[in-house]
């Protein structure tokens, strides 16, 4: 579907999209790559050729290796990255609002849940995802940056897991590192058990994709790596796994210069009738 | 039971955030604890917990000299589990500087103001520059964002604050709109300056370099009242102190 709404001036019918990552990274690992190859396309669904997209790496306290790393990985690729660093606007002041409604898909990094959202309070910036979101800017990110987004997550801001309300834009609630995190895992049935709202679970490297009104789609970049609905059902609290789409990692970085290449060479040839 | 007095200490900007190689603001808060391996812990969040800085923050505040400790919000994981204990047992909390609309956020999130609201009032020595300096007053000016703006600290002094307030700056003109529009009075500081609280009494200035000056502002009538304040160099009469270090500028320069 390509509304390619560029900067903002979004039809009103924008369909509202959120990303929900369990946790991965920036590696060339063949399934970080996946990821960020479905991130490019979700972009490019909305910005077209080179789309915007920015990290809020605010869950870090903007380390420079969360944005390093972000940077490797999109750098390359056919997009305009860039990133709002909210401890760093002292030495590159920057118009916030207009920046992150200018996106086509807004990235948010991992860190501290309770941080995130106290900074994000004192700096205004929740509102201006909201109208993002209902613009059509795709909202994106892992660990606390896909929790964010629910009612209620399972944090460890403080050291031990413990529950922690979000933004609520999505309702129902999120638990992330699913399979490496068994005391997360725990503390989460334990707290929809006790009332926390229903919600996912998410390992690493699986997702859910919200695209307008009703359930999400679950992604898996990595084999095994799934997505759960949790569910508290008569003070049973159940998870059930999710079926989930693959997505498959493209060709690292060096090997799609060497594709190019031979594809170019065979245009050549072509061209020259030295093949069929 | 004995009455401590409670003290804070607010750089206008100095010590090892911005004056590497001048350690006169530093070891006058030192100083202050009376204790001869004072227990100091750093408190970075206005930089999101910079790794650089707090490496920076345990070289100043070596091991012969004190024992260091910091408080990374953003690694909980790694820290003190009990964040008031471990604040409440110092002689000296030192916030550095950066963004002090995120500190402050920050702070609130995890108890934070609360707990050094009780560490002034039982004895613990506050200080900081910059945004460490800001978030201890009623109001402030930040200019880190840009254009400065108006902010609410944690208001355990009941005054405004302005920061790196050199001569023909913009902080400053703001400062001084601000209080024509009804900012409370307050005290400014230089760069190099320090304002040291006694309860909510200001006791003296002090200052790592001989021309850095702190000032005390009210407004009369839609007039701005600036005061230039006594200061005390900190250092040798006659010894000029090294100039600061640009590049040490990078983590606290504004706040």
């Amino acid at each position: 579907m390509g509304m390619a709404a560029g900067n903002g001036a979004a039809p009103a019918t924008a369909v509202r999209r959120i990303l929900a990552l369990g946790g991965h990274d920036f590696t060339s690992r063949p399934p970080d790559r996946a990821v960020c190859e479905l991130l490019l396309r979700l972009a490019a669904e909305r910005g077209g050729e080179r789309p915007k997209i920015c990290i809020l790496p605010t869950a870090s306290g903007d380390t420079s290796e969360q944005i390093g790393r972000f940077y490797a990985a999109f750098g390359e690729r056919p997009c305009e990255p860039s990133d709002v660093s909210l401890f760093r606007l002292g030495r590159r002041p920057m118009a916030l609002r207009d920046h992150l409604l200018a996106q086509d898909l807004i990235y948010v990094g991992g860190g501290s849940l309770v941080n995130l959202l106290a900074v994000w309070e004192a700096h205004d910036i929740a509102s201006i995802l909201a109208l993002a979101w209902r613009r059509g800017i795709v909202l994106a990110g892992q660990s606390a940056g896909a929790m964010c987004w629910f009612e209620a997550g399972i944090t460890k801001s403080s050291g031990r897991p413990l529950a922690a309300a979000g933004l609520g834009m999505l309702g129902g609630s999120l638990c992330v590192h699913y399979n490496n995190e068994p005391e997360r895992r725990a503390a989460y049935l334990a707290a929809v058990g006790d009332g926390m709202p229903d919600g996912y679970g998410l390992d690493d490297y699986a997702g859910l994709l919200w695209e307008g009104e009703g359930a999400p789609t679950a992604v898996t970049a990595r084999r095994g790596a799934r997505a759960y609905r949790v569910c508290n059902r008569d003070e049973q609290v159940s998870e059930s796994p999710l079926p989930a789409r693959f997505l498959p990692a493209p060709a690292p970085a060096a090997l799609r210069e060497d594709i190019a290449e031979f594809r170019r060479i065979k245009t050549m040839r072509k061209r020259a009738g030295w093949l069929g | 039971m004995k009455t401590v007095p409670r003290q804070i200490v607010a750089f206008g900007g100095g010590g090892f955030s911005m004056e590497s190689g001048n350690p006169l603001l530093d070891d006058y808060v030192l100083g202050l604890t009376g204790a001869e391996r004072p227990r100091v812990c750093f408190l970075p969040s206005a930089s999101g917990d910079a790794d650089h800085y707090i490496v920076r923050f345990y070289r100043a505040f070596s091991a012969h000299r004190c024992e260091a400790s910091h408080i990374s919000l953003f690694r909980r994981e790694q820290g003190p589990e009990d964040l008031r204990r471990h604040l409440l047992s110092q002689d000296l909390i030192y916030v550095g500087g950066g963004s002090v609309v995120s500190l402050l956020g920050v702070w609130r999130a995890h108890g934070i103001d609360e707990i050094l609201r009780e560490a002034w009032e039982s004895g613990v020595i506050l200080c900081g520059l910059s945004a460490g300096s800001l978030c201890w007053f009623a109001e402030a000016v930040t200019g880190f964002h840009g254009a400065p703006r108006r902010l609410e600290g944690l208001g355990l002094l009941p005054f405004s604050n302005c920061v790196h307030y050199e001569p023909g700056s913009k902080r400053r003109e703001s400062y001084h709109r601000f209080l024509r529009e009804g900012m409370r009075a307050g005290y400014a500081a230089e760069d190099g300056a320090a304002l040291h609280f006694t309860g909510t009494e200001l006791s003296r200035v002090v200052a790592s370099r001989p021309e850095a000056r702190g000032y005390r502002l009210d407004v009369a009538g839609q007039r701005v009242v600036e005061m230039r304040i006594a200061t005390t160099f900190l250092g040798e009469r006659g010894v000029v102190p090294a100039a600061p270090v640009p590049e040490a500028l990078s983590t606290a320069v504004a706040a």
